[in-house]
């Protein structure tokens, strides 16, 4: 399996959602965002919340927790992070800013959403799961 | 230029959830007994249960437990591949009504999902 150093002058936005901590590439977190009350999808799995209109388009609000097979959080606090093909919504319950993070981007699992969770890495003292944004796009756009 | 404009809604409920469907797919608006339609709750997680069913030209039916006709025009705005994926391609987009979203989905496809839902369980 490759092993790869995040690169130096990449920099993340870390957040956690629960007790489990993430970091997505600073250049794809739009904003963060307190999301008013979601409009659930016809269909949507537990982890798709719902939905939410900002600024004239339609963003679909992830639970992080239950993605990953765990407990839902209830914050009303989301990353926005921006593709270019569309904007997701992770919901966030701590928001620690942009640093660096150090270690390696190799999947955490071999299937699911695991593959496009990188690591393992370290900003300062956190254990981080960096977030490969494409990938995680393409996994939820695919139904999962 | 903004988004297109919908014009002619059926604005309905499955339990506390939204849907809206394009009132010109709809070809006839029944009562439950008898009819064999696919409750719109499912989509929902939830138990089966419907007060009206909106039935197709096709004959397919969709049970839902309220409806009001909506005639002004509305904004369509695009819905997320994540939502669409999730609704097994039946979303259309989202109408602002109200101030609130509305998943506009198509009535024939929402039904073919509402009942490989079912197959799939």
């Amino acid at each position: 399996m490759a092993v790869h150093e995040p690169e130096a002058r990449q920099s993340y936005l870390v957040f956690a959602c629960g007790s489990s901590w993430y970091a997505v590439p600073a250049e794809t977190a739009a904003e963060v965002v307190t999301f008013p009350e979601l409009t659930r999808v016809p269909g949507a799995p537990a982890h798709l919340l719902g939905v939410f209109a900002h600024r004239g388009e339609v963003i679909p609000v992830v639970d992080m927790g239950l993605l990953v097979g765990g407990a839902s959080q209830s914050s009303r606090r989301a990353v926005l992070v921006r593709l270019p093909r569309g904007t997701l919504a992770l919901t966030a319950s701590t928001v620690a800013g942009v640093s660096p993070v150090t270690g390696t981007l190799d999947p955490l699992g071999p299937t699911g959403v695991h593959v496009h969770l990188r690591g393992p890495a370290k900003s300062g003292p956190r254990d981080v799961a960096v977030i490969d944004p494409e990938g995680l796009f393409d996994h939820l756009s695919q139904g999962a | 230029m903004g988004p297109p404009d919908v014009r002619g809604m059926l604005l309905c409920h499955a339990g506390p959830h939204r849907l809206a469907f394009h009132a010109h797919e709809v070809a006839a608006i029944a009562m439950p007994e008898g009819r064999d339609a696919a409750s719109a709750r499912r989509a929902f997680h939830a138990p089966d249960g419907a007060a009206r069913v909106l039935v197709s030209a096709s004959g397919g039916a969709v049970g839902v437990d309220t409806l009001e006709i909506e005639a002004e025009p509305h904004p369509l705005l695009p819905a997320p591949p994540v939502a669409v994926a999730a609704s097994g391609g039946s979303l259309r987009g989202f109408v602002l009504v109200q101030g609130r979203l509305w998943p506009l989905v198509g009535l024939v496809d929402f039904e073919r999902f509402l009942r490989g839902l079912v197959e799939g369980e």
